[in-house]
């Protein structure tokens, strides 16, 4: 089976690893990923903040892309490139005036008829049928992972519904436990890492992300695992600081999911890159003879 | 606020709301102050100002304070305001709207650092139709340099900012997660366009 794939920016740049993660572990289901042509940056959240015409025109015009694919789903890894292009699509299909704006500019026209998946969407479907099941070669015992899913996977600014829980999700959590992981429950899974202000107001950040490991050593859970690049690499290579800041004397390795359920289903370290992290991650799962 | 007094001009007020209203698309007006965006806002303790307080000022007229306040610089879009309004209000994006009509207005930011970022991020969507990490942290960091040296923060600034950067930039080129390759679109044209169309729009 064939779905369109938008990786963003990230996934071609600091969390490249995580692409060549998703390519691996979804082949290894049965998904070839079919990335669209000529894809652009979706805005972020810098479009918001500064144009709501571009917040709107950037992700449309990968919707036009993915439109012509022919292809019926798409899955976006990335959080915050999810969130921009779903909301986006809602927008445009409800003021058609506007789709028209942008459509004039556009070679690929956006018909909105695409349905885009977050990573987790799929995986949990793939968890629920037991095919997740059938491709395991090793089950994570031992592993106690805070499932952290941040904030632009279950919330939006405007009215989105979506199939998880917003102030509770599980989805991370049912994936995991089909990987034989035994997830933490934690107050924190939704909470906000501060994403660009770990750049632009750093402090604000690090206090941000001490609460989050503060939690989840409190419960005892030995890794977070999440599925956005942009919590990953906040949480991975500020860890660090926060911990020299706010006297926090462990560090836990951040996995992105596609590396558990690589690891899971019996892909090297190597294959997984998993030796592109800031806090090792290696040395956990050797002591828990996962690898 | 600007006085201890609650002073209420409403044909000065309407302007301000009716604008933020349009803007945001927001009904500011819903609000009846039931505090639950201030309880789950991450950044509330620090900026003073929650999102109940935000949407009172503008419901007062009060506009100097309402573009001038920690809370619309600080704010991470975490959404969590939204989500929990009753009558889903979304403050965030009253922020994004007000950092915009700050910007049209030429007021100095409260936080410098935070305007250029998104400026800056936008700048080389432009130009590469994608955001390639190392360009974009290269041309953030001349903007912050040139205003520290402008406004008198001086050299010591810099080279702290500087510093943590190169700190943060080292240990992600020994993890290979630093991309050095130029990522841009093909049909850039396309992009150029719906840029000029954004200014228009913008405009007009």
């Amino acid at each position: 089976m064939q779905i369109a794939y938008y990786p963003g920016c990230s996934l071609h740049a600091s969390s490249e690893l995580y692409d060549i993660q998703c390519k691996k572990v979804f082949r290894q289901l049965g998904i070839e990923l079919k990335e669209i042509e000529d894809w652009n940056c979706c805005g972020a959240t810098s479009a918001s903040k500064t144009d709501d015409f571009l917040s709107v025109a950037l992700p449309a015009r990968n919707l036009g892309i993915a439109d012509a694919s022919g292809l019926s789903e798409m899955l976006i890894p990335c959080s915050s490139c999810y969130n921009r292009t779903l909301v986006t699509q809602k927008i445009l299909y409800e003021d058609p005036e506007l789709k028209n704006k942008i459509n004039i500019e556009l070679s690929k026209k956006v018909e909105g008829k695409i349905r885009i998946s977050s990573i987790l969407d799929i995986l949990v479907s793939k968890a629920d049928s037991g095919e997740i099941a059938e491709k395991l070669i090793k089950k994570l015992e031992g592993l106690k992972p805070a499932c952290y899913y941040g904030c632009l996977l279950t919330r939006f600014p405007g009215d989105i519904k979506i199939s998880d829980n917003i102030e509770n999700p599980q989805g991370m959590e049912t994936v995991c436990k089909a990987l034989g992981a035994e997830p933490i429950d934690w107050s924190y899974k939704t909470d906000c890492c501060g994403a660009s202000a770990a750049v632009n107001d750093t402090d604000t950040s690090l206090f941000l992300m001490s609460k989050i490991i503060k939690d989840a050593l409190e419960r005892e859970a030995n890794c977070f695992v999440t599925t956005c690049p942009m919590c990953q690499i906040n949480m991975d290579a500020y860890q660090d600081q926060v911990c020299e800041c706010y006297g926090i004397q462990k560090k836990l390795p951040v996995f992105f999911i596609t590396e558990l359920l690589g690891i899971a289903m019996g892909f090297t370290p190597q294959g997984m890159q998993l030796d592109r992290h800031f806090v090792d991650s290696l040395g956990l799962l050797k002591e828990l003879k996962l690898i | 606020m600007s006085s201890s007094v609650l002073q209420f001009e409403p044909e000065l007020s309407q302007p301000l709301i009716q604008e933020v209203m349009s803007r945001s698309g927001q009904n500011l007006l819903a609000c009846y102050q039931c505090r639950r965006c201030a309880a789950g806002c991450p950044v509330g303790d620090e900026t003073g100002v929650t999102p109940d307080r935000l949407i009172r000022m503008i419901i007062l007229g009060e506009r100097e304070e309402a573009l001038n306040n920690l809370l619309v610089w600080k704010c991470v879009a975490c959404y969590t305001c939204g989500t929990r309004c009753p009558n889903n209000i979304q403050t965030a994006r009253i922020n994004e709207t007000l950092k915009q009509i700050s910007k049209e207005a030429h007021i100095e930011p409260l936080l410098p650092k935070v305007s250029a970022f998104h400026d800056v991020f936008l700048r080389l969507t432009s130009h590469f139709g994608r955001v390639n990490e190392l360009v974009f942290i290269g041309l953030y960091e001349m903007r912050n340099a040139k205003r520290e040296l402008k406004h008198g923060g001086g050299w010591k600034a810099v080279a702290d900012e500087m510093k943590n950067h190169a700190k943060l930039g080292i240990s992600m080129m020994k993890k290979k997660r630093m991309h050095f390759q130029l990522n841009r679109v093909k049909r850039l044209s396309e992009i150029k366009r719906l840029f000029k169309k954004a200014k228009d729009e913008a405009g007009g």
